[in-house]
């Protein structure tokens, strides 16, 4: 709905029919061919068909006998209806502009078209969806159309997406449809998932990164039967780049709560300063931990390589080591394992490959008591809060490392504040 | 590595753990004391010299199995290291309910 500064201010429930201050949304873009052909339902009942010419999410571009100004109601679909109002001037040939007052759908009312609603009427969704449905019998096509759309809000990334591609698939070759022609398709995937969601009759869904790394692709194939069906492609690059700009946020907050409220002890470290602190110091013992017998051996290793340490001390050590161990061993399937000492200082390092922590369970996993994604007690991490005087942890889905420091290692350089 | 000795009493089965509670171990545990229809059970950990958060867990799972069917659990004579373990996760807290932990002050 298009609103003026000056109504918006005076009168903030009212829509600013007749102003002259209004406020421009942006060209009417897209046009559908051929122009849709809809009615106009006025207040009283009274029907006046038009065209849509053009629209975007806010506004129609209509052609129609309607006067305006004017409040109608559009019916687009059994359970969407949009009321509009006339705007009067700019007109030519009968053609005027319509502000969408309010959206309403089966789930609930909004002032704009949504992504799923406005692709229905600019053809490429709608288009393919039709398509996909005709050859049916009539009293199905209704209910596949339904279906299908559905299933294609399904896609959480669709209403974020910016640009799309809408191919048709038959026998191997694909035909272009509608949507941005030049989006360049990794067609080699493209025809991998058509011939899957052909075969196996039911909507195959992919996110595919192009060969160069440079693009990543929300693809859909939705069957038409045995041999054809559609190909739904969105580039979705900058969604995911947005995804990871909030996620590389998080982390950073995440990273300062958890150093905060550990009184400056456990860190978050990314995977640079995770090099480091395997670089510093002098490994004294290594191994690998891929069974749980592997774990003892390895507690009995480490306390063989800390003459000189007292009972007390090795025994927090080694506590902490299992703990380590068996976190990677019951995450990861395993982990290796290094131990650093630097003067009477004592480094101990797992490193598995497993799926890592997720962000969302992060503070969880590591902060709070009894707390584990496994079936395990899941008190850890607190034990070695305890008795390490300084943890690093750098996670993610290709694996995790955790550095515990016992006393002071030349952590220095690792750039991190610390407390005493 | 553990070894566990088990003595029968009318009533009570007394089991000596000796050596390490671990993710490697605790089913040895778990196998020792599952069966049996004693009341009590009866845990001395004066040989116990290590144990981490997997082996606790499963201390903590004997308790209430045994718990459930109307049994009591005794923990006795924890080593200082074994027994500030369990302080710190609040098992001696949990066990102590019970006066199951009653060795740990003599």
């Amino acid at each position: 709905m298009r609103r003026c500064l000056e109504c918006a201010k005076k009168e903030p429930d009212c829509p600013c029919l007749e102003c002259k201050y209004f406020i421009q949304q942006g060209p009417l873009r897209r046009v559908p061919s051929p122009p849709i052909r809809i009615l106009l339902e006025d207040e009283q009942g009274k029907q006046y068909p038009a065209d849509i010419l053009a629209l975007n999410t806010t506004e129609f571009g209509l052609q129609t006998e309607a006067p305006v100004p004017g409040r109608y109601v559009i019916k687009l679909q059994e359970s969407l209806w949009v009321e509009v109002a006339g705007v009067p001037f700019k007109g030519k040939n009968n053609v005027h502009v319509f502000d969408i007052l309010c959206v309403h759908r089966r789930q609930g009312t909004a002032s704009r078209l949504n992504n799923e609603e406005y692709q229905l009427l600019i053809g490429s969704n709608g288009e393919l969806v039709a398509e996909i449905s005709r050859h049916l019998p009539e009293h199905l096509q209704d209910l596949v159309r339904e279906k299908l759309l559905a299933e294609l809000e399904k896609s959480e990334l669709i209403s974020a997406l910016r640009v799309g591609k809408v191919l048709k698939y038959e026998g191997g070759r694909f035909r272009y449809l509608s949507g941005q022609a030049d989006l360049d398709l990794p067609m080699e995937e493209a025809e991998k998932l058509m011939r899957q969601a052909t075969r196996h009759a039911e909507h195959r869904r992919e996110v595919i990164i192009s060969a160069n790394g440079q693009k990543v692709f929300d693809l859909h194939g939705v069957p038409f039967d045995h041999r054809s069906g559609g190909l739904l492609a969105f580039d979705v690059t900058e969604v995911i780049e947005k995804e990871r700009k909030i996620h590389r946020q998080e982390m950073e907050a995440y990273r300062e709560a958890i150093s905060a409220v550990t009184g400056g002890r456990l860190h978050l470290v990314n995977g640079e300063e995770a090099k480091r602190l395997l670089s510093e110091g002098v490994e004294i013992a290594k191994g690998e931990a891929r069974q749980a017998h592997d774990i003892p051996e390895a507690r009995r290793a480490l306390r063989g390589s800390l003459p000189g340490i007292d009972s007390r001390r090795q025994h927090a050590i080694a506590l902490c080591f299992s703990e380590a161990l068996t976190n990677a061993l019951k995450h990861a399937g395993g982990g290796c394992w290094q131990v650093i000492r630097a003067g009477d200082a004592v480094r101990i390092i797992v490193q598995d490959r497993g799926p890592g922590i997720k962000t969302s369970e992060l503070a969880r996993a590591t902060l709070m008591q009894h707390y584990s994604t496994k079936n395990s007690m899941g008190c850890g991490f607190t034990l070695m809060l305890y008795y390490a005087d300084y943890l690093y942890l750098n996670t993610g889905p290709s694996g995790t490392t955790l550095a515990l420091d016992f006393g002071n290692v030349l952590t220095d350089k690792l750039n991190i504040e610390k407390t005493d | 590595m553990l070894k566990v000795a088990v003595d029968a009493v009318p009533g009570v089965r007394r089991v000596m753990l000796n050596g390490e509670l671990d993710m490697e171990t605790v089913s040895l545990l778990h196998e020792v004391v599952r069966e049996g229809d004693e009341d009590t059970l009866e845990l001395d950990l004066s040989g116990l010299s290590f144990v981490d958060s997997t082996g606790l867990k499963g201390l903590l799972d004997i308790n209430n199995n045994w718990q459930q069917k109307g049994g009591q659990v005794l923990i006795l004579h924890p080593q200082p290291d074994v027994a500030e373990v369990m302080r710190l996760v609040g098992l001696d807290r949990l066990l102590a309910q019970n006066g199951a932990l009653a060795g740990e002050e003599r």
